[in-house]
């Protein structure tokens, strides 16, 4: 008894320890997103709570020595790239991974290379396609080669994701639609997507977030109209501001409702996953 | 043109890996027909009905349904519906979803639609849980929901895997009886596989079984029941009492095996002209056929034959005796009986008894093993 609650005091202490790191950057960020301005800066302490860097950031703050952050054209760009993204890799995740359902030549060696877009270094990939781009004379943009690579990186993600959830799809309802008369094709869109939904969204999920803050391999191949990351990371160079605190509270508001949707979605998926569940538990008794 | 619904021709399935899985598949059936498959598990039953079915390719032979080939067509072109062990039901679908489906792919016009569903809905009393889906549903609605779901799109032929594999005996014995009508009803051919041989027998107007692979025996179940073609039927089917021993003569409808309990007769199960005397061979008497009598029993006037035995045990259950007797140290035999043909005739354990049956009943069979 002695032991145990010793355990869990160390048990206790380890995941206060892990929430702390986890959360804490967070926590002094959104406090000093709150620190007066213009005058303050990014560090204790608090001189005065204010709002005035979150109207700094949307603008509506009056002009002063502080540049605004040169978000509004870097946001909307990193939003639709990480949605051009998101698309594409799970389309393209999606059927590979429905390619891979049947053992096909070469299926080990298609899949080291698919995977290989998310095992190799970002930095190295961004500067090997920013090579290539020169030799070949095209220009580098965020939406021509940082979307390419985009996709080489969350495509992988996509696919695995996709993989696991075919692994325990039952071949069985297709077998019967085609039995029925329906059409390979339509059986797909009819039958099989619908149950492999809650997986796809997984997938998309997964690329959106990466897509959004990717940073090695766009500041090479981005060019010179940058996205979210890249404005950032530049501002760092001149000198840091509680403004930018503000902006990294409003996106991981964003952040976290969207998962929120993605966590209702899912909820809903599961909820009926497990009246299925029980369903069969009944039938069982 | 042909009169066969169905018609497999040489049907062979050989996987990648160079195993057969069936060889050489003959079959005829006839328009409306019950015909089962039964076997032990791994015997090519439901690989067979897979490649009817269009779920697993053919590898040699042809597949005729209507006379028309079908050999090589996907599932979604033929004009079966399958019915799967699991029922595969849509659990994204309602029940009334479920049905319609096969007929929206197939463009009938949207109030067709609603009214054939409907006829099905009633006539497989659906109608409490049409707008539920699986989730809600019991086995026996499930059952029910796979074989209106398969119906409704009016197959030539419909295939059933196993499909009462999941439902618990009572339940079972129902549907068989339901299944049988409706097959009756509608006049469709049925293709129907179990492992069960009670379930085979009682449901198939004809049965084919099979063993690893190969189709060991085609015949009505009664046939089947009492006229064993092969070893393994005889020991699969029924409840026979087999005695091994070697051919002596073969006539016409006629022939005997020279056993260690001497020479027995029976109709011969194979073909006269391809046997020659000497070859192994069992004699295969149905265990209903056989008396238990004393050795001092007048013997009547049909001749019969008979193995002399111990009585070692009598298990009574209610009306019904078990009689264990042991004709020598190989054989011991377990017949069942009633108690009131026993009673009273001095047969106890320990009983010197003779086992009595008609010749005419005894199948004998080539054992090529």
């Amino acid at each position: 008894m002695q032991q145990l609650t010793a355990t869990r005091w160390v048990l206790a202490l380890y995941t206060a320890l892990f929430l702390a790191f986890l959360y804490g950057p967070f926590v002094v960020m959104a406090i000093l997103s709150f620190q007066q301005g213009p005058e303050g800066g990014p560090q204790f302490p608090i001189i005065e709570w204010s709002t005035f860097w979150y109207k700094h950031v949307l603008g509506f703050a009056p002009p002063s020595r502080v540049a605004p952050l040169p978000i509004g054209e870097a946001l909307t760009r990193s939003l639709t790239l990480a949605f051009a993204t998101m698309v594409v890799s799970t389309v393209l995740g999606t059927l590979t991974a429905q390619a891979f359902r049947r053992q096909f030549k070469g299926s080990g060696f298609v899949f080291y290379l698919v995977v290989l877009g998310m095992m190799v270094p970002g930095v190295l990939l961004g500067l090997g396609m920013a090579l290539v781009a020169d030799q070949m004379d095209i220009a580098r943009t965020w939406w021509g080669t940082a979307f390419v690579l985009h996709v080489v990186y969350t495509y992988p993600f996509a696919f695995l994701v996709m993989l696991a959830i075919f692994n325990r799809f039952d071949k069985g309802v297709e077998e019967a639609a085609w039995a029925l008369g329906v059409p390979p094709g339509r059986t797909f869109r009819k039958v099989t997507f619908p149950m492999i939904f809650p997986g796809v969204l997984s997938a998309m999920l997964f690329a959106l977030t990466l897509s959004y803050d990717e940073f090695p391999r766009t500041l090479f191949t981005g060019g010179s109209e940058v996205t979210m990351p890249i404005a950032i990371y530049g501002t760092f160079a001149v000198e840091i501001h509680p403004n930018l605190f503000a902006f990294g509270v409003l996106t991981t508001l964003f952040s976290f409702s969207l998962l929120a949707v993605y966590g209702i979605l899912m909820s809903a998926s599961v909820r009926r996953a497990n009246a299925r569940a029980s369903g069969i538990q009944e039938d069982v008794a | 043109m042909t009169n066969f619904d169905l018609e497999l021709v040489k049907i062979r399935k050989v996987y990648p890996g160079g195993t057969v899985a069936v060889e050489d598949f003959d079959l005829q059936v006839s328009k409306g027909e019950f015909i089962s498959f039964v076997g032990p598990s791994g015997c090519g039953k439901t690989t067979t009905l897979r490649m009817i079915a269009g779920l697993e390719s053919i590898t040699s032979g042809e597949l005729l349904i209507r006379g028309r080939n079908f050999t090589h067509v996907p599932t979604e072109k033929r004009p079966t519906s399958t019915i799967f062990q699991n029922y595969a039901i849509f659990p994204h679908m309602t029940v009334r979803q479920n049905i319609a489906f096969g007929l929206q792919v197939r463009n009938v016009p949207s109030d067709e639609v609603k009214r054939r569903v409907d006829t099905i809905i009633e006539k497989l009393e659906l109608g409490d849980v049409a707008d539920a889906k699986e989730s809600a549903l019991s086995g026996g609605q499930k059952q029910r929901l796979a074989l209106g779901r398969g119906l409704v799109t009016e197959p030539e032929i419909l295939l059933l895997d196993e499909p009462l594999g999941a439902l618990d005996a009572n339940l079972r014995k129902s549907i068989q009886e339901e299944l049988k009508i409706l097959q009756r009803d509608l006049g469709i051919t049925f293709v129907f596989v179990t492992h069960a041989q009670s379930e085979a027998l009682s449901m198939g107007d004809r049965v084919v079984v099979m063993n690893s692979g190969r189709v060991e025996q085609i015949s009505a179940p009664f046939e089947l029941y009492t006229r064993p073609k092969s070893p393994f039927v005889a020991r699969f089917i029924g409840r026979n009492k087999i005695i091994d021993g070697q051919l002596a003569e073969i006539g016409a409808g006629r022939a005997t095996v020279q056993t260690r309990f001497g020479l027995l007769s029976g109709v011969p199960g194979f073909d006269p002209a391809a046997a020659r005397p000497g070859a192994q061979a069992l004699a295969v008497v149905p265990s209903e056929y056989v008396g238990v009598h004393r050795a001092d029993d007048p013997r009547g006037d049909t001749p019969l034959d008979s193995v002399k035995g111990t009585v070692t045990a009598m298990d009574r259950v209610g009306q019904v005796i078990y009689v264990s007797v042991r004709l020598d140290d190989r054989l011991d035999v377990r017949l069942e009986t009633y108690r009131d043909k026993l009673e009273g005739r001095g047969i106890e354990p320990g009983s010197e008894v003779e086992l009595r049956w008609n010749p005419e009943r005894t199948t004998i069979v080539l054992d090529a093993g």
